[in-house]
């Protein structure tokens, strides 16, 4: 506006250096911002790297939340859950603490711990809350670093750093095991099995086994394994024994090893033991090897040795001192009555038979020889009140013939033998069949005989030829019934039977008592069968004979006659009947699915299963109620038998009372006639005891 | 008073040759070195103001970078941890529902804050330049910053009530994050700043405008 300005006022202040007219506050900026940078760079640097687990499933992990720890601690994060192009696979980006990154090489392995409940108890319980993490695993040594893995769905076995060592365990079944069942030690759990997989050939199971250090140093050449799964029940000589190991072995399976003998050398660490099904199995196994100088000999049994198992013990009083090591048979030249002989091989532990520690085999030998010469001989016997499992024993019989020590050279020597002396249920058999021997039925049969005969007297008298030739060619054809081969043959046969079920109590002994019995019992209720069969046609005989006496009692001699030889007629008619025809066929044909019977018994073989004895003792216990019922129906008609015959003795009486004098036909008729009765008595006599006591007959009391 | 209201007539002391104390308000005569009362400094106008209003606040907002970045609250919840920012906060309080409450800390944690940084930046811009706009705004301005900068803090007071309260160990923990220390360094350096701004600069722009 105006060049007019205020006189120039020294307020301007000096002009002073950039430098100086700065603050040191520029300093707080510097400061902030170089604590920035540090942040920035700090957590930069603390990043982490970028790794990727392949998962085939990742159940839980979430971006951002999920974990990945390494022994716990928290070593990283998931960045971000992504599929791989196809699909297929789960890429979990994780980032990672720098610290391990150069750990993570090959024998990385990573896997979703979730929580867990299984027998063996409860695991990853925190990741019920927490929710699931990645817990990754990886051993000590630096090698070359991976950024890609393979995520596992369930945790390793072992983790790569385990101490402690791998074996290989074969096994037949892979049923008893499963992946991360307990090995245990004495009952101490000392390591656990891998996942079994089959072999190449696919005949076994193999199973890689952890034996966690230090108790890896107890696995040598020794060590058995046996399985303890489940529980076991094993019923034998030391009676019923229950085992049990503990509840996560019976849902999971468990195996337990143990050395079995001393100085078992070391193994290697690709070293491969079989499992065995049980303790006592697995201790046998090696029991030959346990035997410092364990001598051999050889048994030869002329029975049959069904039951013996190799690794059967051999007892001496009692005292274990040996075991079957083999059975074979062997063809005899010397004796040609048994071509082939059954020899059991025995390994005998000198020690245990009281010899010195450092005796030889032939100092063994020659003490067997002694002992054999003083009457040391080997039987068999069984194993337990119920077992049909035999064992072989030592005994010392005084009264036995000479026998000696067989000396082969090379081969065993052959140690003599007795037949066996078991005493138990084919005992009872034995007393049942002594029981069906004593039965009256032979003197039933010669009562019959005698009746008979009396008849036959009866009709060969001349007044009675005179009155009737009828009756006595009727007679006769009876007598020729009676004296038939086939019904004589009766109590020869039953003899026979009984005779052969003799043998069959001595062929028990060496065969299954149970089996047998069964199939002796099924031909026993056939015989019975038809016994009753054969009886039914006796009422109807009676009838007409009481027809008859009821005629002649009533009309004079001419209708008597008519009347008898209506009767003999229908007699004959009855007596050529099928079924009177069969009835010695009848008996025949059981008496021979008996002998069959015992020709099967003969050359049957053994059921050593525990299981089939019992349902075979069943079998023949309802067998046995079969029979005794149908052997009830056959008695209830015996007194309906003598009834008759009672009727028939009192018609005839009056009969003979009609005719008023005591002639000689009189005579022969009363005599005939009071063997009727002495029959009917018999008969009553029989069916009265098996009334009060039809088990008498079965059971032999 | 005629010049109520006209800005253009505001005279200021410097112009009346004056200086006032800044401590105890006592109004001395230009030249005076010491107040006479209560013995502080006296200077007409601080001459290093805008450099500490810059100095601090370039230092607040370099502070607010990672206060926005890293997690203000680390918080295990049942083993899990979560950590949350103070943007990634507000997002999780809205998704929940709770839009008030994301708007209360939107306001206080991203509002506030960088509208303080906006406010005092144009006040030491425009004294500097001498930008010529209402010198009262500017005043308002200045009194509005420096009194909403203490509540910028709701923030970090959050952080250590839940601190300090929420320590039960498996099942809930919260710890503070690096945010949370960056943005009280953050605010406290806006707060200096805004202290430090002298506001009787505001009124030497007029001076050197030509008077009517």
């Amino acid at each position: 506006m105006s060049d007019q300005q205020p006189s120039e006022l020294d307020l301007q202040p000096i002009k002073r250096s950039f430098w100086r007219n700065l603050s040191p506050l520029w300093a707080v900026p510097l400061l902030s911002l170089v604590l920035a940078l540090g942040l920035a760079w700090q957590s930069f640097s603390d990043r982490g790297v970028l790794i990727e687990i392949l998962f085939d499933e990742a159940s839980g992990v979430t971006a951002g939340e999920t974990l990945i720890k390494y022994r716990d601690v928290t070593i990283g994060e998931v960045e971000r859950v992504d599929f791989t192009e196809d699909l297929t696979k789960v890429i979990v980006y994780a980032r990672v603490n720098k610290a391990v990154v150069p750990y993570l090489d090959e024998d990385a392995t990573f896997w979703v711990v979730e929580p867990e409940v299984s027998a063996r108890g409860i695991s990853g319980l925190s990741t019920v809350l927490s929710g699931v993490y990645i817990q990754g695993a990886w051993d000590d040594q630096i090698g070359t670093a991976k950024t890609t893995f393979d995520g596992a769905s369930t945790p390793p076995s072992v983790l790569p750093n385990y101490k402690g060592t791998r074996i290989t365990l074969r096994a037949a079944d892979g049923q008893m095991v499963s992946a991360g069942a307990p090995i245990f030690y004495r009952g101490l759990e000392v390591g656990r099995l891998g996942t079994p997989r089959l072999t190449s050939t696919g005949d076994a199971i193999l199973i890689d086994a952890y034996i966690d250090a230090p108790h890896d140093k107890l696995l040598n050449s020794a060590t058995r394994f046996w399985d303890t799964s489940g529980f076991s029940v094993s019923f034998g000589s030391g009676g019923l024994a229950l085992n049990v190991e503990s509840i996560a072995t019976i849902l999971s399976g468990g195996i337990a090893f143990d050395s079995i003998f001393e100085n078992g050398g070391s193994i290697s660490t690709s070293a491969v033991f079989d499992i065995y099904d049980e303790e006592a199995e697995a201790r046998r196994s090696i029991f030959v090897g346990r035997v410092q100088n364990g001598v051999a000999v050889s048994v030869a049994f002329g029975e049959s040795v069904s039951g013996l198992t190799p690794g059967a013990p051999v007892q001496f009083a009692g005292i274990e001192v040996g075991e079957v090591s083999e059975i074979r048979a062997q063809v005899n030249d010397e004796n040609p009555d048994q071509a082939i002989t059954l020899l059991a091989s025995l390994n005998l532990d000198p020690l245990r038979l009281g010899m010195p520690n450092d005796a030889t085999t032939e100092e063994t030998i020659d003490f067997l020889r002694v002992s054999v010469e003083n009457g040391m001989r080997a039987r068999l016997a069984t194993s337990g009140i119920f077992s049909s499992s035999l064992i072989v024993e030592l005994v010392m019989i005084d009264d036995t013939p000479e026998a000696s020590l067989i000396l082969r050279g090379e081969d065993e020597p052959i140690l003599p033998s007795v037949r066996s002396n078991i005493p138990d249920f084919t005992a009872t058999a034995e007393g049942m069949i002594e029981r069906i021997n004593s039965l009256p039925i032979e003197e039933l049969l010669d009562q019959a005989i005698k009746t008979m005969a009396s008849i036959e007297d009866l009709a060969a008298d001349p007044d009675l030829r005179t009155v009737a030739p009828a009756t006595r060619t009727l007679l006769e054809d009876t007598s020729a019934l009676i004296n038939s081969p086939d019904l004589q043959a009766i109590p020869t046969d039953l003899r026979a039977t009984i005779t052969d079920l003799r043998t069959i109590t001595e062929e028990l002994r060496s065969a299954d008592v149970s089996g047998t019995l069964t199939r002796a019992l099924t031909a026993a209720e056939t015989t019975a069968n038809n016994l009753s069969t054969a009886s039914e046609n006796v009422p109807a005989l009676i009838e007409d004979l009481r027809t008859l006496t009821a005629k002649a009692n009533s009309l004079e001699a001419e209708a008597l006659i008519t009347q008898a030889t209506t009767f003999l007629a229908s007699a004959d008619a009855v007596i050529n009947t099928d079924g009177a025809r069969a009835l010695p066929q009848s008996l025949t044909d059981a008496l021979d699915e008996v002998r069959l019977a015992v020709a099967e018994l003969r050359g049957g073989g053994a059921i050593d299963n525990l299981n089939a004895a019992l349902n075979s003792a069943q079998a023949a216990a309802e067998s046995i109620d079969v029979a005794a019922s149908d052997f009830r129906v056959t008695m209830a008609d015996l007194p309906r038998l003598s009834e008759q015959l009672k009727g028939v003795l009192a018609t005839a009486e009056r009969v003979i009372a009609s005719y008023g004098n005591r002639s000689d036909f009189s005579d022969e008729t009363i005599r005939a006639l009071r063997d009727v009765s002495d029959a009917a008595r018999a008969v009553e006599a029989l069916s009265r005891q098996l009334e009060r006591d039809p088990a008498s007959l079965l059971l032999g009391r | 008073m005629e010049n109520t209201g006209k800005p253009a007539s505001v005279l200021t002391a410097r112009a009346a040759g004056l200086v006032g104390c800044t401590r105890c308000g006592r109004v001395h005569d230009q030249g005076v070195a010491f107040c006479l009362r209560c013995g502080s400094a006296l200077q007409s106008r601080d001459t290093l103001a805008l450099q500490k209003v810059w100095a601090w606040w370039w230092a607040g907002l370099i502070a607010y970078i990672p206060a926005n970045i890293y997690p203000m609250l680390r918080m295990t919840q049942f083993g899990r941890p979560h950590e949350s920012s103070i943007m990634g906060g507000v997002i999780d309080l809205a998704q929940h529902g709770d839009l008030w409450v994301a708007f209360v800390v939107f306001f206080a944690s991203i509002i506030i804050p960088i509208g303080k940084f906006i406010a005092i930046a144009y006040l030491a811009w425009s004294v500097k330049k001498g930008i010529r706009t209402r010198d009262v705004g500017r005043l308002h301005m200045y009194e509005i910053v420096e009194f909403i900068g203490r509540w910028s803090m709701i923030d970090v007071f959050v952080v250590a009530i839940l601190t300090a309260l929420l320590q039960m160990d498996f099942i809930v923990t919260v710890s503070p994050g690096i945010a949370a220390f960056s943005f009280t360094v953050s605010v406290v350096c806006t707060m200096i700043s805004a202290q430090s701004f002298d506001p009787r600069t505001i009124w030497d722009t007029e001076k050197e405008t030509p008077r009517v």
